[in-house]
């Protein structure tokens, strides 16, 4: 058979009239500068061996700084060789004095796992003797204490830092005692509650650090965001050097935006993006082009990986397809990762798990099903297809979504616009608080010790009160008989998660996975259907007590659908914006939810073929929110339909300004708002306390504004659709009539 | 929101694991001194810390449990008559040199669980001396370390599960004051827990040291303070300075050490003294300590004995470890008797009798027919491990492969 060449197929998807953008960007050449000529002999030649003669520009400067005893943040797009940025200088470090150590941080254990067989193999060919390790769960309690005392590299993940490595720190003292550096790899994945629990972690390891004497600085790499300096500087607590001067070359590369057509004209209802993507990648594929297909959920990529390797199975055979995921283990993982390398694999869909620094060679086809969500994301993912040399395709096939929609069809605002900034509050006062006590658990308190930039006095003497600190001799020492760090879980929205228990079968019983608790009551629920990696099971007991969802497998037609009750009342107003026939207010306020019942829903049909009851304790949080307040007394019945609209264009809009998880922040729109008796829609942070969310969108909520008129204004549909502000009726034209009120605000 | 309000409100989240608060302020000087010393307690200061100490003398012919101070010291002469190896043994060292020792904190491992007291006790020429060091609040360790270290000149602890909770404790808290105070000297170390474990885990569900006090040294307490509540004890202490908690704390802690003493003098006993063993289990436990600590010769010694036990159970287990001794000593004709013994009693061993003659037939003897019939034997019993009935057949093979050359 006669076989298309990757140019054949970028001619005809030239001519693909569902291509609706087509960017091309030009290839760049290496820009480099000769390796410094003091760099130790062995470390030299074992890099020469893997044919690294001279260091490209980012390269250089960042060993460049970090000799002049500089932090630094290397921003780097994938496969430019970022690790050097941090494995030169430590090696080198290491390689001229032996007692020094690093400390190496990775976002999650595969990636620490990953880099350490990489560095080893730079470390046997240099010949010298020194040890790296990675310190995880699964490392051996037989080698932990060799880890512990001879270890010149660890490699370990913050979870572990914060509960078995800095709660222990006397037996690390000839770590910390020589700690020279700390690398934090994948900085941009420290963001929203994960990073600022992490902020307040790296708080705790440098007071670690300066009890033995050490003053580490900081080795970060970042994927490209908006403000990596400024993200380094708030999870480190030190300035810091950016290097963003990138010298690594690239090929030319198409990034295509593909829309599926429509089926449906007046309901606006396109084509499945996943037929489309089997449709493209099977094309890829079958001309033997190694293709990497992206895809949002776990479901997903089950999903497309069978249709896929269906389809090609005749052409070259189901083996060379794989599948990617967290959830695979680690040695299928590398086996995976490996064949990509070596080419024995020429199709791979992967979660966003693969986004990570996993090195899997370039590829030259990247599809993705979908948006991935954020800007920094997407150039991610379409990093992973681009040789140095040799032309590249990235295709993102649009979903219906209202953001799909938005980006697909504003170019502009992916090509033009910065990616998102990564926020952090690590003044969060219950992150705040936890660490507090996991530091003075560590080492006592001194009184005019500061931790962060915020006083913390007043926190030290309110543990006081609350006899979890003693204070003696102008200090605070930990006195309490728990071990703080278990109860504080550094990846967790709320702090307790609900446990599924797998009962189907009673000799096997099993923990198949976990579940914040506010999003447990309305998905496992007694006679809940919970959908666990495709397969259904019913929620048999929820045992809120112990915090564990007891579940058994079934097969059954119908899916259910919890109903909330939620009630906000505001504390406090901190700040408000007057218009003149509104007001955004900024403030705290009070969430109580409340699931009420649940209903049967026939998958096939979506009719509703029964109910029950829930009943579960409310649950309460103290949070930040902003909310859009209109001076209407008495409204027009039309009045709540439109807010609902509105309030549902904002929960698409506002997790692509904020880079925050669609679950990271709550929608509520209210006809009558208790505190006013006003329509209102309130916007709040789902974690307690808030993370800074709804703080941000008050403070840009123009741009937040103007792009939800603009998702409304360029969807294409008559009258208002699911993908923008829902069905219109009465022949009311919604579309316009949203876009005026949110032009009040 | 002012930091104080919001406080107020997220308490809730903030708030787990810890008790309501009452207001106190924190201690100015020492309180409650009077109760101390009349508790027999001594001061000691240190550039500004301080701990208090506190010693008791217990004549060597008082008792504790079923045996006097006296035995202890007798016992411990004893062990210089023995002249192999044991891992308790104190051959060669005066009563004086063993340390016994044990602590109480504040919570369970890591770093910010305190050792609020050390308590040590030493046989002498005339009498027991018991001495504990109280950390009276946080932030005086390093007198509390100073003091200890500087009257502490042991060469062998001997602890109750020592090795993994009390001495590495020990050496967690010496990191924070280590600049201050003496470094921690080298030692030997007993730990007896792992010593019960082997002797007396087939009396008793749970080997605590309660537990073997009661089934094992003749010791039954009374009005003590459980264990587990020293900390609740220690943090009230910290509160309202009033010691009268503590003090039955030290009492507990007292309590162990002396039991560290009685006990050590009953496992020694156990060991060194045959008519002290009064159920045949607990003399093969013994040979089998000896065996896993490599002194083989005081191992078959000791089986030897067991075979004749009338327990059968022990006797069988006791002649097979010794026919494994025998067969290690190339003493074929006495190990091939006894696994034979053992595999004609139908027991928990014969299966493994029976591949050890196997062994011996096919590999010694070259004697392949009863190999063959060992074998074929042990295939016929009803066998657990999927790997034991593989390499069985595997055997089979080889044999009727021999058997037809």
């Amino acid at each position: 058979m006669w076989k298309k060449t990757l140019s054949d197929i970028i001619t005809e998807l030239r001519n693909d009239e569902n291509v609706i953008h087509w960017h091309e960007l030009e290839p760049i050449e290496a820009k480099t500068r000769p390796m410094p000529i003091f760099i130790d002999e062995r470390l030299r030649a074992a890099l020469e061996a893997r044919r690294v003669r001279d260091l490209y520009t980012h390269q250089y400067s960042a060993f460049e700084a970090v000799q002049q005893g500089e932090n630094i943040v290397a921003v780097t797009p994938t496969a430019s060789g970022k690790t050097l940025c941090y494995n030169l200088p430590v090696l080198q470090k290491i390689a001229e004095d032996s007692a020094s150590r690093a400390l190496y941080l990775f976002p999650t254990k595969a990636l620490a796992q990953d880099q350490k067989s990489e560095l080893n193999e730079i470390i046997a060919e240099m010949g010298a003797d020194i040890k790296s390790f990675t310190y995880d769960g699964d490392t051996s309690p037989a080698i932990r204490q060799k880890v512990r005392q001879a270890g010149h590299i660890v490699m370990t993940n913050p979870d572990m830092l914060h509960s078995a490595i800095l709660p222990n720190h006397t037996k690390w003292v000839s770590l910390f005692e020589n700690l020279k550096y700390i690398v934090i790899d994948e900085l941009h994945t420290y963001r929203g509650v994960f990073g600022s629990h992490v902020a307040n972690v790296i708080r705790r390891l440098k007071r670690i650090c300066s009890f033995y004497g050490s003053s580490p600085q900081f080795i970060c790499t970042s994927a490209t965001i908006a403000n990596p300096k400024e993200l380094a500087e708030q999870l480190t607590g030190s300035p810091m050097r950016l290097i963003d001067n990138n010298g690594a070359p690239r090929g030319r590369k198409h990034f295509v935006f593909y829309n599926p057509p429509v089926v449906n004209e007046p309901l606006n209802i396109r084509r499945s993006a996943t037929v489309e993507v089997n449709r493209l990648a099977r094309e890829f594929l079958k001309n033997q082009i190694q293709t990497i297909i992206f895809a949002r959920s776990r479901v997903r990529v089950e999903i497309i990986l069978s249709h896929i390797q269906e389809l090609v199975k005749r052409d070259i055979g189901p083996k060379t397809i794989r599948g990617y995921r967290g959830g695979y283990l680690p040695k299928e993982r590398r086996a995976i990762e490996k064949g990509l390398r070596d080419g024995d694999i020429l199709g791979v869909v992967s979660t966003n798990a693969l986004e990570l620094g996993v090195d899997i060679g370039q590829l030259q086809v990247c599809v993705m099903t979908g948006y991935p969500g954020s800007v920094a994301s997407t150039w991610q993912q379409a990093g992973r297809a681009g040789r140095r040399h040799g032309e590249a395709v990235i295709i993102m096939v649009a979903s219906s979504t209202p953001i799909d929609q938005y980006v697909v069809q504003n170019p502009d605002y992916f090509f033009e616009r910065n990616p998102e900034s990564a926020r952090i509050n690590a003044e969060n006062l219950i992150i705040l608080v936890d660490h507090l006590k996991c530091a003075a658990y560590e080492l006592p308190f001194q009184e005019d010790e500061s931790f962060g930039p915020m006083d913390v006095t007043d926190v030290l003497d309110y543990l006081r009160e609350e006899r979890v600190l003693h204070y003696n001799g102008g200090k605070y020492h930990w006195s309490h008989e728990s071990f703080p760090a278990t109860n504080i879980s550094l990846r967790s929205a709320t702090q307790e998660n609900v446990v599924i228990v797998d009962q189907s079968e009673t000799a096997n019983v099993k923990i198949i996975g976990e579940m914040d608790r506010l999003s447990a009551m309305t998905l496992l629920h007694d006679e809940a259907i919970y959908l666990h990696e495709g397969v259904q099971f019913q929620v048999e007991k929820l045992d809120w007590e112990h915090k564990k969802a007891y579940v058994r497998r079934v097969d059954v037609e119908y899916y259910t659908d919890a109903n909330l009750a939620v009630q906000l009342k505001v504390l406090e107003i901190d700040r408000t914006k007057e218009r003149p026939l509104s007001a955004v207010h900024y403030g705290d306020v009070t969430v109580n939810i409340l699931p009420t019942i649940f209903k049967k829903i026939k998958m096939t049909t979506f009719e509703n073929i029964g109910s029950g009851p829930i009943t579960l304790p409310e649950e309460e949080i103290h949070t930040s929110a902003v909310w859009l307040e209109l001076n209407i007394e008495e409204p027009e019945k039309s009045l709540e339909h439109l807010l609902r609209g509105i309030a549902n264009v904002l929960h698409h809009i506002v997790p692509i300004h904020t880079m925050c998880d669609k679950s990271d922040i709550h929608v509520v729109s209210q006809i009558k708002a208790a505190h006013t008796g006003l329509p209102t829609i309130f916007l709040y942070d789902h974690y307690p306390g808030g993370i800074g969310l709804a703080e941000d969108v008050y403070k840009r909520f123009d741009d937040v504004k103007e792009a939800a008129k603009d998702l409304i204004r360029k969807c294409p549909c008559q009258n208002g659709c699911p993908s923008c502000v829902g069905m219109g009726f009465d022949g009311m034209d919604v579309k316009r009539k949203s876009m005026e009120l949110l032009d009040q605000f | 929101m002012s930091m104080a309000k919001k406080l107020q409100r997220l308490k809730k989240h903030i708030v787990r694991e810890e008790p309501p608060a009452s207001k106190q302020e924190p201690p100015e000087g020492i309180r409650f001194w009077d109760v101390w010393e009349s508790a027999g307690a001594e001061l000691f200061e240190l550039d500004g810390e301080y701990c208090i100490t506190r010693e008791t003398h217990y004549a060597l012919d008082a008792a504790h449990g079923f045996y006097t101070f006296k035995d202890a010291k007798k016992t411990i002469d004893q062990w210089s008559a023995f002249d192999s190896y044991h891992p308790l043994s104190a051959k060669g060292f005066q009563p004086s040199d063993l340390f016994f020792f044990d602590i109480e904190t504040t919570g369970l491992s890591g770093t910010g669980s305190v050792i609020f007291l050390l308590g040590t006790a030493r046989i002498h020429e005339n009498q027991v001396t018991v001495k504990q060091y109280f950390l009276p609040s946080p932030g005086n360790e390093t007198a509390l370390y100073a003091k200890f270290l500087q009257e502490t000149d042991y060469t062998t602890l001997v602890t109750y599960n020592g090795k993994s909770f009390d001495w590495p404790q020990v050496k967690s808290r010496h990191t924070f004051v280590r600049d201050k105070v003496p470094a921690l000297p080298a030692f030997g170390h007993f730990d007896l827990y792992h010593a019960s474990r082997r002797l007396f885990k087939h009396t008793m569900e749970s080997v605590k040291l309660v537990n073997v006090e009661k089934g094992h040294l003749g010791l039954e307490r009374v009005n003590d303070v459980p264990g587990h509540l020293a900390p609740i004890i220690y943090f009230d202490f910290l509160e309202r300075g009033d010691p009268e908690g503590v003090l039955q704390v030290m009492k507990h802690n007292e309590r162990d050490i002396l039991s560290l003493i009685t006990l050590y003098t009953h496992i020694s006993r156990l060991v060194l003294d045959e008519r002290a063993l009064v159920d045949d289990q607990t003399a093969l436990e013994v040979g089998k300590w000896f065996e896993a600590s490599g002194n083989s010769a005081a191992a078959k010694e000791s089986f030897e004995k067991s075979t004749a036990s009338r327990q059968e159970e022990v006797a069988l287990d006791a002649a097979f470890r010794l026919a494994m001794q025998l067969k290690r000593e190339q003493s074929f004709e006495a190990a091939v008797s006894l696994f034979t013994r053992v595999r004609e009693s139908n027991g928990d061993r014969s299966i493994e009798a029976a591949i050890e003659l196997a062994k011996v037939y096919e590999h010694k003897w070259k004697d392949i027919p009863k190999a063959l019939r060992e074998t074929e034997w042990a295939l016929e019993q009803k066998l657990e491990k999927e790997a034991i009935t593989c390499a069985l057949e595997h055997r089979l093979h080889r044999l009727e492969k021999k058997l037809s050359k």
